[in-house]
C-alpha cells in the first residue's frame, strides 16, 4: 500500500525473523515425528485394532487386561471402530508406512494387504503362534502363495434368519431343514399371501446371497486365477428371478430394499415388515434384540439338484504389520486369542466359534443364547458343505457395492435385468483389470 | 539484545527514511513475512496437488506403487464409464435446482427483512442459524430421518420417504442446501443497505410501483452483490458433498440418483481404491469449475452493473 511505512531489511531484525521461521519449519516437522514403539517404562507397545460392535469391544479389552498380565512387559494399546470406517481407515494406514502392529483382517482384504507388501510372514514365528489346533483348510485361507499372512479367528455362513414367532401365527410350516430356491421361493409367496405383505428381503441386491445361489449350480463367483467366473446369462437369471418375486409382491419392494447398509437394523425383517432376511450367522445375533427371541437360523436354498451353495467363510482374521518393530510379541497375542484358554472364556462366540477345536468344544457347553443357537446352525451344517472358494480378488470389494448398485436399476424398474447384468460384467472386468 | 536502528514504524510521521531501502531487500522482507503462509501453501496445498496430477496419469491402489497408465484414466471416465456420466447429470441437475431456489429464497427473505422496522437482528439471526448448522454431518443425518419413510414428512403428507424414491431424494438434498441461505442472505442484506434511498425517493416521484422500483433500482444497483452469490454458491454447489453423503447413506442411491461428482469421487478413491481414477475425476472438475466461472464472468459483463461505472461512463 501507498504511504505505509516500509520496514528495512535490518541484519538484526532478518536474521531474528530467520531463526522464527526455522523454528517453525522446525515445529512443523516435529508434529509429523513418529510415534513411539517403546513405552516409556521400557516395555514392548503393542497397537491392536479391530472392526465390531461395544460389545464385542468390551470383551476384547478384558481379554487383553488378561494378555497385559501374563506378559507384564507387552503393553497393547486398541482401537476400533465399525467396518466401514475401519477398512477405509486401515487402507490409508497401510498406505502411508503407519499399520497398527496387530490388525483384524477381512478374507476380502487378505489378498489386496498381502500382495501389497503390508502384511509380516506368521510362519516366522511358528515357534510362538500355534496353529497345530486350526483345521488345515481354514488356515490355508489366510495364505497367499504358501505363505501364512493370517489367520481366521472364526468362521461363519449365511442363514435365513426368519422370527419363527409371527412365522407360527401365518399356519405355515416352519423350514424342515433342506430346500431348494424353488422352494424357498413358493414358501416366501405363501407366506406372503398369508400376510399381505412382502415376506422376505429382496435377495438379488445381495452379492453373497448370488454367489450361494450360482455355488448351487456349481459355479462360481471367481475363477481361480481372479477373474469372474459366471456370465452376463447367469446373473440375468438370477436377477430375473428375484425381480419377479418383487413384481408379485413376495420380497421387499425397491424403496426398503435400497435402505439396506450392512446393519441388521435397517433389514425389512429388523424393521419389523417382513419375517425372513438371508444374512450371516453372527451378525444376526442383532436381530434379537429388535424382533424378539423368536429369531432362528434356517440353512440357505441349495442348488435345484441340492447342491449347497453355502459354505463356512473364514472371517476376521488376525495379521502383523510388515513394517512393526515387535513381529514377536504380535504373534504373541494372536497365539494369545486364538489359543488361551482365559481368552475364549472371556470371548464367548463374539468373533463366532472358536476355530482352535479343543478350545470349541470345552465352550460349546457353556455357550448361551444366540451363539447357542449358531453353533447349534454351523453343527447341522459341519460336513455338509463344500470347500469355501479361494480369497476373492482385490476388486472384489468395490463389486459388492456396484452389485447392490446395478441391481437398484433393476428394481426401481430403470433397467431389465439384462441390461444391468451386462452394465455390472463391464464393471466387473474393468474392477478387476485393474 | 540490542538494536541500534530505530524501526521505520517508530519514527515520527512525516519523517521520511533516510534512503529508500533498494527494492530487492524490501521484498525479502515480504517473503519472510508470508514464510509460513507461503510454506503452507506449498506442503499442504501446491504439493498434494501436483501429487494428485500425477497420480491422475496412474493406477494406484494405496498398496503398490503408482504404475503409468498415461491418459487412460481419462479415457475411461468419458468413453467406458456410465456412472460416471450419471453422476455427472445428477451434479448439473443439482446444481441447477439448488443454487437458483437458494439465490432466490435468500433475496426474498433480505427483502423483507431490509424492511422491518422491528426484530430485524432477531430474524436476520435465526434465518442465518441454519447455515451455521450445514455442514455438519449431524444435520443431514436429521435430514435423512425427516425425508425417510416413517418420518416426519411420510407421517404428515404421506408421501412415503423421498429418500428412497429416485427424482424425490435429488430434491430432498437440494431442499437441505436451499434451507441453508442464510450466508447469501446476509450478503444481500449488506448490499440492499448500501443501495442510495434517494434513488428509491426519486422513483417514487415519477410514479413507479414497488414492481418497477425492483426491476429499474434493486436489481441493478445488486447485481454486483447477486453476482458475488452466483459464483460463490454455484463453485459450492458443484463440490456438494456432506448432505448428498449422508442423506443417500453414502450410497449416492437410490438407483444412483443422487450419486453427485465428488460422492462418485470419493467411491472410486476411498472405497473402490482406484485413487489414480479418483485424481483424474477430481482435475476434471477443477477444470469445469473453472470454465463454469469463466462464463459467469463473461456473461457478466452484460448484466452486472457497477456504480462506480457511472463516473467512467459505460465498460
Amino acid at each position: 500500500m501507498p504511504g505505509m511505512p516500509v520496514v528495512p531489511g535490518s541484519r538484526t531484525t532478518r536474521s531474528w525473523l530467520t531463526a522464527a521461521v526455522l523454528v517453525l519449519c522446525a515445529a512443523l516437522t516435529g508434529c509429523s515425528g513418529s510415534a513411539e514403539t517403546s513405552g516409556s517404562s521400557g516395555k514392548v507397545v503393542l497397537r491392536y485394532t479391530w472392526w465390531g460392535n461395544p460389545d464385542r469391544a468390551a470383551r476384547t479389552e478384558q481379554a487383553i487386561e488378561l494378555f497385559e498380565k501374563e506378559h507384564p512387559d507387552i503393553e497393547v494399546q486398541t482401537s476400533f471402530s465399525g467396518y466401514d470406517s475401519y477398512k477405509q481407515k486401515l487402507a490409508t494406514q497401510a498406505a502411508g508406512g503407519d499399520a497398527p502392529d496387530v490388525m483384524q483382517l477381512d478374507y476380502r482384504m487378505i489378498e489386496q494387504y498381502a500382495s501389497g507388501g503390508v502384511l509380516y510372514d506368521l510362519g516366522r514365528q511358528k515357534s510362538v503362534l500355534r496353529t497345530d489346533e486350526i483345521d488345515a483348510g481354514l488356515l490355508a485361507t489366510g495364505a497367499v502363495d504358501g505363505k501364512q499372512y493370517a489367520v481366521p479367528q472364526g468362521r461363519g455362513t449365511e442363514a435365513v434368519v426368519y422370527d419363527a414367532k409371527t412365522w407360527r401365527a401365518t399356519g405355515v410350516p416352519l423350514p424342515s431343514g433342506d430346500w431348494t430356491w424353488s422352494e424357498w421361493a413358493d414358501t416366501m409367496r405363501t407366506l406372503a399371501q398369508k400376510t399381505g405383505r412382502p415376506a422376505a428381503t429382496d435377495p438379488g441386491q445381495s452379492e453373497d446371497a448370488f454367489e450361494v445361489w450360482l455355488r448351487g449350480q456349481g459355479k462360481s463367483l471367481y475363477t481361480e486365477d481372479g477373474k469372474l467366473g459366471f456370465t452376463a446369462d447367469d446373473l440375468t437369471r438370477w436377477w430375473t428371478f428375484t425381480d419377479e418375486l418383487r413384481r408379485e409382491g413376495t420380497v421387499s419392494p425397491a424403496e426398503q430394499t435400497t435402505q439396506l447398509d450392512g446393519t441388521v437394523e435397517n433389514t425389512p425383517l429388523g424393521r419389523g415388515k417382513a419375517i425372513a432376511d438371508i444374512n450371516w450367522d453372527a451378525p444376526a445375533s442383532g436381530f434379537v434384540p429388535l424382533v424378539g427371541e423368536g429369531v432362528t437360523l434356517a440353512p440357505m436354498p441349495s442348488g435345484e439338484d441340492g447342491t449347497p451353495g453355502q459354505y463356512f467363510k473364514p472371517s476376521m482374521f488376525m495379521g502383523v504389520s510388515a513394517d512393526s518393530g515387535h513381529p514377536e510379541e504380535g504373534a504373541l497375542l494372536i497365539d494369545f486369542m486364538l489359543n488361551d484358554p482365559g481368552a475364549a472364556k472371556i470371548l464367548g462366540a463374539t468373533r463366532s466359534i472358536p476355530v482352535n477345536e479343543t478350545l470349541r468344544e470345552e465352550t460349546a457347553g457353556s455357550l448361551t443364547d444366540f451363539d447357542r443357537t449358531i453353533h447349534d446352525f454351523q453343527t447341522t451344517l459341519e460336513g455338509e458343505l463344500n470347500d469355501p472358494p479361494q480369497a476373492p480378488p482385490s476388486g472384489d470389494s468395490a463389486l459388492q457395492t456396484t452389485f447392490q448398485r446395478d441391481y437398484d436399476q433393476v428394481s426401481y424398474e430403470r433397467m431389465s435385468p439384462r441390461e444391468a447384468a451386462e452394465n455390472y460384467i463391464t464393471e466387473a472386468k474393468a474392477e478387476l483389470r485393474s | 539484545m540490542t538494536t541500534t536502528q530505530i524501526p521505520t514504524a517508530v519514527r515520527p510521521k512525516g519523517v521520511a527514511p533516510a534512503h529508500k531501502p533498494p527494492r530487492r531487500r524490501r521484498e525479502g522482507a515480504a517473503w519472510v513475512f508470508l514464510s509460513p503462509w507461503v510454506l503452507g501453501a506449498c506442503v499442504l496445498t501446491l504439493l498434494p496437488m501436483a501429487v494428485s496430477l500425477y497420480l491422475s496419469f496412474t493406477d494406484y491402489d494405496l498398496f503398490n506403487p503408482p504404475s503409468w497408465v498415461g491418459l487412460r484414466n481419462y479415457t475411461q471416465m468419458f468413453t467406458e464409464d456410465p456412472r460416471y456420466w450419471r453422476s455427472v447429470v445428477a451434479t448439473l441437475t443439482y446444481v441447477a435446482i439448488a443454487v437458483p431456489l437458494q439465490l432466490g429464497l435468500a433475496l426474498v427473505v433480505a427483502l423483507a427483512l431490509k424492511g422491518m422496522k422491528r426484530g430485524k437482528g432477531f430474524y436476520r439471526s435465526a434465518f442465518y442459524a441454519p447455515s451455521l448448522l450445514g455442514a455438519s454431518m449431524s444435520i443431514a443425518l436429521v435430514w435423512r430421518a425427516i425425508f425417510n419413510d416413517g418420518g416426519t414428512v411420510d407421517n404428515l403428507f404421506g408421501t412415503g420417504g423421498w429418500v428412497n424414491k429416485p427424482g424425490w431424494a435429488l430434491l430432498a438434498v437440494a431442499l437441505l442446501t436451499v434451507w441453508q441461505f442464510g450466508a447469501p442472505m446476509v450478503i444481500f442484506l449488506a448490499g440492499l443497505q448500501q443501495i442510495p434511498g434517494e434513488l428509491y425517493e426519486a422513483a417514487e416521484v415519477d410514479g413507479a410501483g414497488r414492481w418497477r422500483q425492483f426491476l429499474s433500482i434493486t436489481v441493478p444497483m445488486l447485481s454486483p452483490v447477486i453476482f458475488f452469490n452466483l459464483v460463490l454458491q454455484t463453485i459450492q454447489a458443484f463440490q456438494v458433498f456432506t448432505p448428498a453423503f449422508a442423506v443417500s447413506a453414502g450410497k449416492g442411491g437410490p438407483a444412483d440418483s443422487t450419486l453427485f461428482y465428488t460422492l462418485y469421487l470419493y467411491d472410486r478413491g476411498f472405497v473402490a481404491s482406484h485413487m489414480g481414477y479418483a485424481s483424474a475425476m477430481a482435475w476434471v472438475l477443477l477444470i469445469v469449475i473453472g470454465a463454469v466461472t469463466a462464463l459467469l464472468f463473461r456473461t457478466s459483463r452484460s448484466w452486472v452493473f457497477y456504480a462506480s461505472d457511472t463516473d467512467g461512463g459505460a465498460r
